[in-house]
């Protein structure tokens, strides 16, 4: 019961600063709705809402998979090979100091308009923390443990499957969580550039409306998504207990 | 007639590049490289335990880490069993200074991991892992994770580790350094007990007189940097072994002070 008492306090206290507060600043609706009129939006259109964050849900779930295995792969490739780490990691850096929203256009020119172009601006955006979290898990394998693993005579295989990556998972562990967020962003910035369905384009429809109340409703259904999933990825990270122990 | 030598290091020199491009220089002084060992010969004979004492530095564990086939020297010739060493072999079992165990392995799957990763049998390795459980005191511990257990617990696992692929030759690099005074004496009677059981080859690294002289059959004493054998004692104490009688033998206190003023103590 305490536990939920601090955190229910803080943002009941948020909420009614944004309530009372519109109104005692008096801050036109175009600008700021009160809450209660976001949440009465939100529940008007909550059909609308749900079938579109569905749609999105699916997006960044398909992109985060993506950059999971890929990144996952790039980094063990990087690891491995000194030729990937002298020309993919570059590559990749570079890739990643591009404004990746700039790139959304073009996916939607390359990949069309409907789910595929939304997964691959979702990989886009996510990819890159998970490949800096494999790296630098693989490179951290303890000495003592990989010299322990060559006086068993273990081959490069085994040493990677029952060593390096058990050893780096709660790195890469940190890299998903690091990614999970990236991946709503990188869908909804694809939605933004081109769709015709999903919370991204529900938001832009919205603002083209002059409809600020569902904008917002919107951007808070982004936002339940984006912790639903990050909270899933953090349940699941709990599977890696011994980071403590390592 | 001594016995057939098992472990042959011939005249073997090793220098390490001290400095890595990822340290920032510090001293010209540090910048060459460090000469580890300079023409050190040892022979071990079949079923013999020797030890090996020096200060620290002095490349003790470099030489049981040549021995293993991990590391490459510069010159010399190392073998064992008449074969030399390019990389570790299965005969070769080797117990570190701290227990290597993984972390997210059992005490069960971590003594049979070399087992595993030499592609032995399940049959065959679950007779083994029964009776090494049995010997080493850890039956009932199966299951349990290697941070639920004690350091000595720890370290029992990690020499069962080495004895899982039933090794012909045993090497140990300061096994029980990290472990408090009375769980040491401990494990140094258990392993007394195991070794007389089966008589591996065996060559010990430690920093403990006591420990060197209670086990062993032969102690060499190395330099400091750059390490070679400076004096060899035979430890002519009768075998079997135990801590009640060994310890109380005049000879145990008189090979210990010897050593201890050959090392410089006193």
């Amino acid at each position: 019961m305490r536990r939920v008492l601090g955190p229910v306090l803080f943002f009941s206290a948020i909420a009614a600063v944004w309530e009372f507060g519109v109104a005692w600043f008096d801050v036109p609706r175009y600008l700021l709705p009160p809450l209660s009129r976001v949440a009465s939006a939100a529940w008007e259109t909550r059909d609308e809402i749900v079938s579109n964050a569905v749609v999105t849900a699916g997006e960044v779930l398909g992109g985060f998979l993506l950059a999971t295995f890929v990144g996952v792969g790039l980094g063990a490739l990087i690891h491995a090979s000194a030729l990937a780490r002298r020309t993919l990691y570059p590559l990749v850096t570079a890739f990643n100091g591009m404004p990746k929203i700039a790139l959304a256009p073009l996916l939607v020119v390359w990949f069309g308009y409907g789910f595929t172009s939304k997964v691959v601006a979702s990989f886009v955006f996510a990819a890159f923390p998970i490949v800096v979290a494999t790296v630098g898990g693989l490179a951290a394998t303890p000495f003592v443990l990989d010299e322990h693993f060559r006086a068993l005579g273990a081959t490069t295989w085994d040493t990677f499957w029952r060593l390096r990556l058990p050893a780096a998972l709660p790195s890469i562990t940190d890299g998903l969580r690091i990614g999970m967020p990236l991946a709503v962003i990188g869908a909804t910035v694809g939605e933004f550039v081109g769709a015709e369905r999903g919370l991204g384009y529900l938001i832009l429809f919205a603002t083209t409306q002059a409809r600020i109340d569902l904008v917002f409703a919107g951007i808070l259904a982004v936002t339940l998504l984006s912790v639903g999933f990050s909270w899933m990825v953090e349940r699941a990270s709990r599977a890696v207990w011994w980071r403590a122990y390592s | 007639m001594p016995p057939a030598p098992v472990i042959v290091v011939r005249g073997v020199t090793k220098s390490f590049a001290s400095t890595t491009s990822a340290r920032p220089r510090r001293s010209a002084a540090g910048a060459g490289p460090v000469q580890a060992l300079a023409d050190v010969t040892v022979t071990i004979g079949d079923h013999e335990f020797v030890s090996i004492l020096g200060p620290s530095g002095c490349g003790k564990s470099t030489l049981i880490r040549i021995v293993a086939g991990l590391t490459g020297y510069d010159s010399g010739e190392v073998t064992v069993n008449g074969s030399p060493m390019v990389g570790p072999v299965p005969e070769v079992g080797v117990v570190f200074q701290t227990s290597n165990l993984l972390p997210w392995l059992t005490v069960q799957d971590n003594l049979m991991l070399g087992a595993r990763l030499r592609r032995m049998s399940a049959t065959e390795t679950a007779a083994r892992l029964a009776a090494l459980l049995q010997s080493l005191g850890l039956g009932g511990f199966e299951q349990r994770y290697p941070h639920e257990l004690s350091g000595g617990m720890r370290q029992r696992v990690a020499l069962g580790q080495a004895l899982a692929l039933d090794p012909a030759v045993l090497l140990m690099d300061e096994p029980f350094a990290a472990l408090d005074a009375l769980t040491r004496d401990r494990l140094n009677v258990e392993l007394l007990r195991l070794w007389q059981a089966r008589r591996q080859t065996a060559l010990l690294v430690t920093h403990s007189i006591l420990e060197a002289v209670f086990l062993s059959d032969r102690v060499l004493v190395m330099s400091p940097r750059p390490g070679t054998i400076a004096h060899e004692r035979v430890i002519d104490l009768p075998r079997p072994r135990d801590p009640e009688h060994t310890r109380r033998d005049p000879r145990f206190q008189e090979h210990v002070n010897e050593l201890a003023k050959l090392m410089g103590v006193f």
